[in-house]
């Protein structure tokens, strides 16, 4: 399964970002209410070899020659635990989001993270008890549970705010993207290819719907199924 | 000295922060039975047949009564006791079958660090998936489980090394296992003198089995027993599992109450495959010896054994449906004390478990044990048998959780 790479450009961009606050915020704010108004849509589809859609794909949109415009508010998102498993699967967030853990089981979860992008731990606990954990690096944040092995879930961290993740057709959109040069990448955990054939490049300019679409060549991983009669089992 | 002490509570998650939730949990388990026997006295009643009741001991008896509390000391490290009672005449009414500490940190890398002291059982089974070594699949287990359950408890501590393949893309695991442990040394009285059995009656700590009363838990020298073992688990649809064991009993030591030096080993090897949720297919091997009486003396009696099982398994709904064939063997290679303890046979299981509401579970079985056992000739009976049984189990299970 491939990772995405750790996004050094994307750390690059957040850097520069800072060194030039006030212009770069206010230029990125004003291109991004701009392009609520009059941006361009990027359609983006994702099919197996046998034109299958693969719902729950991350799709990001980095931009390549600009600046990463940044959200200035609070961004918050969850990651639930039910019948033994992380849900969403995979959730992608942007920098600075802050992520709620709440665990929905009768049983109790101790999760944890030991990826570079965002170490932590949460000792053992049912419902709503920890504060949120905020995600500031980008990268794939690769999450388990100490009691449960088979549990595993995945965060994606990136510094674009232009994401989104296909639904049951296989299909995401990104709205009012502003005109420029961007990388198009795409990933979840059950998809097989090499991630050098899950990114393409592509040109947005106003007006023009960009498509892309993405047909897998390896057969997708086995998904893992809830068995939440099974909480009890393999205690030895 | 105060900041050692400080670090490892540290490292224990003491100091973690956040309240632990279920300090105590308490599960009980009452297990009744209604048992029809066609068989030869049991072992457990001083006859030779291989399951757990018998003619005299049929009708409603008691399955199991258990109680089992785990008591979470820090965020990573809990304490378990089960206390269990089969109402069979046991020296005790009740028996402790496990009583120990577990330590599991939290990874700091791919690899996670398990360490457990106390008294456990073998990590062997792959029937046994439940609390109090329950198996969702049977009442009995097989030949060889039933021997693990009955003459083998880990008294000492064991470390595992697993490898977690989740942050490098893989849905599974490799796990190293090993434990060393003392009070081993008469495990193979047992096999040796009754030959495989199937039940559900695995003894307690420090217990005797039967009412023969063969004495399992004790220690001649200082030197421990070890088992080393390796585990895989891909994409939770296959575990493979291997396993040496040598308690390292001196065969020639023995004293005045008659206790012997039982010189065991084994391997086993066990797989489990669920290659769609309804389906599970598991299969396990165990080859091994057991020796008592001076190495390299004529007189030494010497037994190779092995077994083998395959069970297959499909949920549907609140059913159950399991079919095991069990095939097992021992075979005395040297001293002579009478009809030698070869033992040669099969058998087959069938279970329905079916359930009821929350609490409740109905379970049917039936057992058939086709076996050969020369050392029969010692009751007056015949060396072939055959060892059919039905039950009818109604289990009762609740749990009182404290934080």
């Amino acid at each position: 399964m491939p990772l995405p790479d750790p996004d050094s450009n994307g750390r690059g961009w957040a850097l520069r970002l800072g060194a030039r606050a006030t212009i770069g915020v206010l230029t990125s704010l004003f291109a991004m209410s701009a392009a609520g108004a009059s941006g361009t849509d990027v359609a983006v589809t994702v099919a197996t070899a046998k034109g299958a859609p693969v719902a729950g794909v991350a799709l990001v949109l980095e931009p390549i020659a600009a600046q990463t415009p940044r959200h200035r508010e609070k961004l918050s998102a969850r990651m639930e635990q039910r019948e033994r498993h992380f849900v969403p699967e995979l959730l992608v967030v942007e920098t600075g989001t802050q992520v709620d853990f709440p665990n929905n089981d009768s049983v109790s979860h101790q999760v944890y993270s030991f990826s570079p992008a965002r170490h932590f731990q949460l000792s053992l606990y049912r419902g709503s008890v920890h504060p949120p954990i905020v995600f500031d690096t980008a990268g794939l944040v690769v999450l388990g549970c100490n009691i449960h092995d088979e549990m595993v879930g995945y965060i994606l961290v990136t510094d674009s705010p232009y994401h989104a993740q296909t639904d049951a057709h296989g299909s995401a959109r990104i709205a009012g993207v502003p005109a420029g040069r961007y990388r198009v990448r795409v990933w979840a955990p059950r998809i097989a290819d090499a991630p050098a054939s899950l990114e393409r490049q592509v040109e947005v300019a106003d007006g023009a719907e960009v498509a892309v679409n993405f047909a897998l060549l390896k057969p997708l991983l086995a998904a893992p199924t809830p068995r939440p009669g099974r909480s009890e089992w393999d205690a030895y | 000295m105060g900041r050692v002490a400080g670090a490892f509570l540290v490292a224990l998650g003491i100091a973690g922060g956040a309240q632990a939730q279920e300090r105590l949990i308490v599960d009980g388990l009452l297990d009744l039975r209604a048992v029809h026997a066609d068989t030869t006295p049991s072992y457990l009643n001083g006859g030779l047949g291989r399951v757990r009741f018998d003619d005299d001991h049929e009708g409603l008896r008691l399955g199991r009564a258990s109680l089992g509390a785990r008591l979470r000391l820090t965020d990573t490290l809990g304490a378990t006791v089960v206390a269990d009672a089969y109402d069979d005449g046991d020296v005790n009414a009740i028996g402790v079958s496990e009583a120990f500490v577990q330590w599991r940190p939290f990874p700091a890398n791919s690899i996670r660090w398990q360490a457990k002291a106390g008294a456990f059982y073998l990590p062997v089974s792959l029937e046994h998936r439940l609390l109090g070594w329950t198996s969702p699949y049977t009442l009995s287990a097989s030949a060889l489980n039933t021997w693990i359950g009955e003459e083998f408890r880990v008294l000492g501590a064991e470390l595992e090394a697993r490898w977690l393949g989740a942050a490098s893309g893989y849905r599974g695991d490799f796990a190293l296992v090993g434990g060393v442990y003392g009070w081993n040394e008469g495990a193979g009285v047992v096999i040796a003198a009754r030959g495989w059995a199937l039940t559900d009656r695995p003894s307690v700590v420090f217990g005797e089995l039967g009412s023969q009363r063969l004495g399992l838990y004790y220690q001649f020298d200082r030197s421990p027993g070890w088992y080393g073992g390796i585990a895989w688990r891909h994409h939770e649809r296959l575990e493979l599992r291997a396993l040496h064991y040598d308690n390292r009993a001196d065969p020639a030591a023995s004293n005045l109450a008659g206790y012997s030096g039982w010189n065991t080993r084994f391997n086993t090897l066990g797989a489990r495959w669920e290659p769609v949720d309804p389906l599970t297919l598991t299969a396990q091997y165990i080859e091994g010896r057991t020796a008592i009486g001076p190495n390299g003396d004529p007189g030494q009696f010497l037994m190779d054994l092995s077994a083998w099982y395959a069970l297959a398994s499909l949920e549907r709904g609140r059913n159950r449906l399991s079919a095991r064939y069990d095939r097992f063997s021992t075979r005395q290679t040297s001293g002579f004390y009478g009809p030698p303890s070869d033992d040669a046979g099969h058998a087959l299981t069938i279970a329905l478990m079916h359930r009821l509401a929350e609490h409740w579970e109905l379970a049917a079985e039936w057992l058939r044990v086709d076996s050969r056992f020369p050392p029969r000739y010692w009751l007056g009976l015949p060396a072939v048998a055959t060892d059919t049984q039905l039950q009818l189990a109604i289990r009762y299970r609740f749990r009182f959780e404290a934080d």
